[in-house]
């Protein structure tokens, strides 16, 4: 492969794994928790829409981001009450909440005059520099080139890692997931660092969604954003539940988007829907493989997850 | 980081008078006076549902009490949870730790602690960690998951936990339960270390042994109500046994005396594994005959879970046999050893003996579902289910049953009534039954033991579990002791005391003398 | 979370008042929900929901096309029922539906024109609920071998399905595809003879038994010997241990009638109005829609078949829409607050919610936060 082939791959699965990544680091945070989200579908779609729609209406692209985050949060809220508060199945929980996030998302598409199916974006990322620094070979348009959302991200994955690992409060977060009852014990809020997180990533999720439709995709369509949301799903596991693995996985996945396309260059045709397959097929094994034995205890998932907490009278 | 105080202060660390806690009715602490000095190890000895875990909870902050006074150092005092009582410097170390498996140790010792800033040095945690455990003689690895670590040294970090946030009042529930006899020998160490400092320790526990060893003072408790409060250099194990169990001499009463038959459930040198892995059940062997109701007595965690589990089929010995009228059961599953004759009530009735969301129908049916009429091939007779359970209830007297609704829904007593009833009205030889009248009122606790005691007129062989000595002395006609996985004491119920089983129970041997 | 003003305590056994209002009011909700949506987005709810039912079951057309996107409905909701009763997560009917649709057509395909209806139909049928279980196998033995969660193994399972499915016949040349498809590909159709038999407009023997199916099921779960011991499984697993039952056993079991449920409707599909393995008409979400059939029936196989046919007049109903300018997506959104309404729904048939807390004292946890 040559240096140029390999420069495109790289930066278009930069590109195209950057809702991913903000995606799957949200749900790494929910699930860290504790909680199992699986209405980030849904949430990623109607941040897409309201991004598009803010931004849209007011050629703010700043504005359009905020819109989505809040959009992902409010989304997620319904989660976190049924979840947390009510203690019902959170697994039937997130499902009805993709249901319903798709449902919007497609509605508020099509209503509206004009309806935002088909329509451009007013304003989209740009990346930040064209020229200069962003010519240099290789480093330049992989590192330079991309535009703020990218960078965003980057700097989202590094604070959620220190944040995870090095500070108090991402200490909290894990002993929550791993073992709410000792969490309480020791002192911890255990529902409202639920609450917290839960709407932190489902805010994740609505900026994710956003990319798509403020970046990658620039008009609206009615199926935006493909599978991302439960790609995210799966890559979280992939991840072992870390902020840095999620940053790779995602852009392997973009790669791997890309893949098709790259492996025509060079001459090799390989099924799209095969390649498609593959992070399900790879979540699945890591899951088996993961979860099993002495590895589920530094790679696998957080010990509580899915699990409602109610602390019993002793 | 702590000062030790005087150890000839003033002031009490711990002074309550007059506390009450009841729970449904039920006081579990009966206007019970408690004081601590500074500096002292202090022992808090009672059996179980003698009210000494309560009164810790009430210390820790657990619980509020319903009355009574409550100093804490020379100042009144009302925790509101747990987090203030520890912010006072009062902390607690349960039975069942409260550790995150999956985090460190460093990182269990930084959780919740109010002091630490936002952001958390692994270091500095690690170093801390270090310093303490050698302090007070409690070495762990900081660097570890707390799941790597045998139970011994996670005791030891629920300790260091309470350590590092500068605990001056420290409770201990149960502690040695957990560990080798070596381990507690160096808890003791850490113990008279942390008294020599200035701080106090509470020591929860119900064995003499221990509590003579380690103790400057020791309270006793009895049915929610102190009745003890000596320097232990002062007492006799003899009359610790004594206040522990509160009774002198009883004479069952109890129908006219059966001769018991052939033996028809023999164990042999029986290995049990606990939870942990550590052996629960090490080596015990005894025979049950017809028409003998033989008791085994001990306080619980001792072994006779994983003494019941084993011989019902439950859990797999590691090393030992069963047998059943001459048959080797030990290679039997449950359903088996249940068919060829061996009926288990197990104490915990909701969560194990019935399914609290099927009904009553159902549950009675539990074991006999399998066989005609209930069956016939793939299908169910619900006529049958009805009838056998309509017959069950007349004959046992079950109260409160209505038909459809869950089983959970009956009190305490009829739950029980229905779960004997129905391993008793099927072919058995023997019956295994742990604590059949835990938590029932008086009129229940007649009617199980009444069941019992006709289960041996029929020629049964009844092996009863209890902690209960009541239950035991009134119903047994053979007894056993239990400690610590092996069998300590034997004596029929004519030899038995309450004095001798309660020291049996508190694991001074009769051989030893005290 | 502070100390509340309203105290919660569970309820012993609620009423059947309860357990049905609590499905009804959800939907009516949901209703509501979906009326100030379209309200504020300048629609007027009561056309719009005049028309859906009219959409549905206006004529006679059209009731016998709500019956149609029933049929595969109240499969997948069987399925979703009997496993989520036993605590077995199995949300991956959406794969095991296509993995069901794809051995149903090539059974089809491979039995040929020759093969009489006699053999044909009833090989295609259970073809595709064999490809259904095995499917679900793929998560089942997982489970029950390692204890491998099968909540994301289920789920990541659809989409290979879906991958896999249109790979056969958009993707490649396989038997699956027509060969004499120009424009665009199609799926081979499969013969007549393994076709299910239309007899009320489009709909098909299919739904005999899919009714047939979802009675099987709760007679099943009933009133047999083995459905005794699900239910005791799934009611308290130490318990059915003690009972001498063979847990792992079945969860198993479960888990692939569970796949063999959905694999069915795949295969009532191909065998009915589809004729052949279209991938456009099979990825329609019918796995997750049967999780939601399932909630509102509350678990109970035979309430499926009515949820069903409310599902698929909903269904229906969504692109009659378009004729009136309001998207049909509104029937996604109105589906998802169902289910949303419905599973919150659990929470008021578990507890009662009082304004003041219980006379007698109790221990200070449980006046605190949640």
């Amino acid at each position: 492969m040559n240096e140029s082939t390999f420069v495109l791959t790289a930066f278009a699965a930069i590109g195209l794994g950057t809702p991913i990544v903000f995606a799957t680091l949200g749900e790494i945070i929910t699930e860290r928790a504790g909680v199992l989200n699986l209405g980030v579908q849904g949430m990623m779609l109607v941040g897409a829409v309201s991004g598009f729609w803010a931004t849209f209406k007011t050629g703010n692209l700043l504005l359009g981001v905020v819109a989505a985050m809040i959009a992902g949060a409010v989304l997620s809220v319904i989660h976190a009450f049924s979840s947390i508060t009510l203690r019902v199945s959170q697994i039937v929980s997130g499902i009805a909440l993709t249901l319903f996030g798709t449902g919007l998302a497609n509605f508020i598409g099509r209503t509206g005059t004009p309806a935002l199916v088909g329509q451009p974006s007013r304003v989209t990322f740009e990346p930040l520099l064209t020229s200069g620094i962003a010519d240099w070979p290789v480093v330049g348009p992989l590192v330079f080139g991309h535009d703020a959302l990218v960078y965003v991200s980057w700097l989202v994955i590094a604070a959620a890692s220190y944040y995870l690992f090095h500070t108090k409060m991402g200490l909290t977060l894990r002993a929550v997931g791993e073992d709410p009852a000792s969490a309480d014990a020791a002192g911890v809020e255990v529902a409202r660092v639920r609450y917290v997180h839960v709407m932190v990533g489902g805010a994740l999720a609505g900026l994710g969604g956003a990319y798509f439709s403020l970046a990658l995709v620039p008009s609206w369509q009615d199926d935006p954003i493909g599978a991302a949301g439960w790609i995210a799903i799966a890559l979280v596991i992939l991840a072992s539940w870390r902020p840095w693995r999620a940053l790779l996985a995602a852009y392997l996945f973009g790669a791997a988007g890309r893949l098709n396309f790259t492996f025509q260059t060079l001459g090799v045709s390989v099924p799209a829907n095969l390649l498609a397959m593959i992070p399900f097929i790879l979540a699945i094994i890591a899951m088996i493989v993961l979860t099993s034995g002495k590895r589920a205890r530094l790679l696998g998932a957080p010990a509580a997850l899915g699990i409602p907490y109610a602390r019993e009278q002793r | 980081m702590f000062e030790a105080p005087a150890a000839n202060r003033v002031n009490l660390a711990l002074d309550l008078r007059g506390i009450d806690k009841a729970f449904y009715g039920v006081k579990a602490n009966d206007s019970v006076d408690f004081d601590l000095r500074w500096g002292e190890v202090h022992a808090l000895l009672g059996e179980n549902g003698a009210g000494k875990s309560t009164l810790c909870s009430v210390l820790a902050g657990l619980y509020r009490p319903d009355a009574g006074t409550f100093h804490y150092d020379g100042s009144p005092v009302a925790f509101r949870s747990p987090k203030d009582a520890l912010a006072a410097g009062i902390g607690m170390v349960y039975q069942h730790f409260r550790l995150v498996p999956n985090l460190t140790v460093a990182e269990n010792l930084a959780l919740g602690h109010p002091g630490l800033g936002i952001r958390v040095s692994q270091r500095a945690l690690e170093r801390a960690a270090v310093e303490l455990g050698d302090r007070y003689g409690l070495p762990v690895d900081p660097t570890a998951r707390v799941w790597q670590l045998s139970v011994g040294e996670q005791q030891r970090v629920e300790i260091l936990k309470l350590l590092y946030r500068d605990a001056r009042v420290l409770i201990l529930d149960e502690p040695t339960a957990v560990l080798t006899p070596q381990e507690s020998q160096g808890l003791f160490g850490t113990m008279r270390l942390m008294a020599s400092e200035g701080r106090s320790v509470i020591f929860v526990s119900h064995k003499l042994r221990e509590v003579k060893q380690v103790s400057d003072r020791v309270t006793v408790l009895r049915d929610g109500r102190r009745v003890g409060d000596v320097r232990t250099a002062d007492a006799e194990l003899r009359d610790l046994a004594r206040m522990m169990v509160g009774r002198d001499l009883d004479l069952p009463t109890r129908s006219e005396a059966v001769s018991p038959g052939e033996p028809v459930l023999t164990v042999r040198d029986l290995h049990v594994p606990g939870d942990r892995g550590i052996e629960a059940v090490r080596g015990v062997s005894f025979e049950i005959r017809r028409r003998e109701i033989l008791g085994i007595a001990g306080v619980s965690g001792n072994g006779q879970r994983e003494l019941a589990y084993g011989i019902v089929g439950l859990r797999r010995p590691s090393a030992g046999t069963v047998e059943l009228a001459g048959k080797d059961v030990s290679r039997a599953g449950v359903l088996e050893r249940s068919r060829l004759g061996i009926a288990y009530v197990p104490q915990s009735r909701l969560g194990m003996g019935l399914a609290p969301g099927l009904t009553t129908d159902d549950n009675l049916a539990l074991k006999s579902f399998r066989d005609p009429p209930f069956s016939r091939g793939p299908l169910l007779s619900t006529s049958a289910f009805r009838d056998h359970a309509a017959g069950l209830i007349e004959r046992y007297d079950i109260r409160g049953v209505r038909p459809g609704l869950p089983i959970r829904l009956l009190s305490g007593g009829n739950l029980q009534k229905a779960l004997i009833a129905r391993e008793v009205s099927q072919h058995h030889l023997v019956l295994i039954a742990r604590s059949p009248t835990r938590g029932l009122d008086v009129g229940a606790t007649q009617a199980v033991r009444s069941l019992i005691l006709a289960e041996r007129g029929a020629g049964i062989g009844v092996l009863l579990i209890s902690e209960d000595l009541d239950e035991l002395m009134a119903l047994a006609d053979r007894m056993l002791v239990l400690y610590e996985g092996k069998v300590v004491g034997e004596m029929t119920a004519e030899e038995a005391t309450a004095e001798r089983l309660g020291l049996l129970m508190a694991g001074h041997s009769e051989v030893m003398e005290a | 979370m502070t100390a509340r003003r309203l105290h919660v305590e569970p309820r012993g056994l609620a009423s059947t008042r309860v357990t049905l209002l609590v499905p009804i009011l959800s939907v009516l909700a949901a209703l509501a929900l979906g009326a100030a949506f379209l309200a504020v987005t300048g629609n007027n709810p009561w056309n719009v929901y005049t028309k859906m039912i009219d959409a549905a079951f206006g004529s006679s057309r059209s009731v016998s096309e709500t019956l149609v996107s029933a049929t595969p409905l109240m499969l997948t909701g069987v399925a979703a029922a009997i496993a989520f009763k036993m605590l077995v997560w199995n949300i991956g009917g959406e794969g095991q539906l296509l993995i069901g649709a794809v051995f149903a057509a090539g059974a089809g395909i491979a039995l040929g024109d020759g093969t009489p209806a006699a053999v044909a139909l009833p090989v295609v049928i259970l073809t595709g609920a064999v490809g259904g279980a095995l499917w679900a196998a793929l998560s089942a033995v997982p489970r029950v071998m390692l204890g491998t969660n099968e909540i994301i193994t289920t789920l990541m399972l659809n989409f290979i399905a879906l991958n896999l499915m249109n790979y056969l016949v958009l993707g490649s040349f396989s038997p699956w595809r027509d060969p004499n498809s120009t424009q665009f590909p199609q799926g081979r159709p499969i013969p007549e003879a393994g076709r299910l038999p239309e007899f009320f407009h489009r709909l098909d023997w299919g739904i005999f038994i899919a009714v047939a199916v979802a009675i099987a099921a709760w007679l099943l779960i009933g009133k047999t010997r083995w459905g005794f011991e699900v239910r005791v499984v799934g009611d308290s697993a130490d318990t059915a241990r003690y009972a001498g039952i063979a847990v792992p056993r079945k969860i198993m079991g479960v888990f692939l009638l569970s796949g063999a449920a959905a694999g069915l409707a795949g295969s009532l599909l191909v065998a009915g109005i589809l004729g052949k393995m279209d991938p456009r008409s099979l990825d329609l979400g019918l796995g997750f829609t049967g999780i939601i059939v399932a909630a509102l029936a509350r678990l109970n196989p035979v309430a499926v078949v009515p949820v069903a046919v409310l599902m698929g007049a909903l269904n229906n109903a969504g692109p009659a829409l378009q004729s009136i300018s309001v998207p049909s997506a509104t029937v996604t959104m109105l589906q998802g607050a169902i289910l949303i309404f419905a599973v919150a729904g659990e929470f008021f048939i578990a507890n009662r919610v009082r304004r003041r807390p219980p006379a007698t004292p109790t221990a200070l946890v449980e006046e605190g936060a949640t």
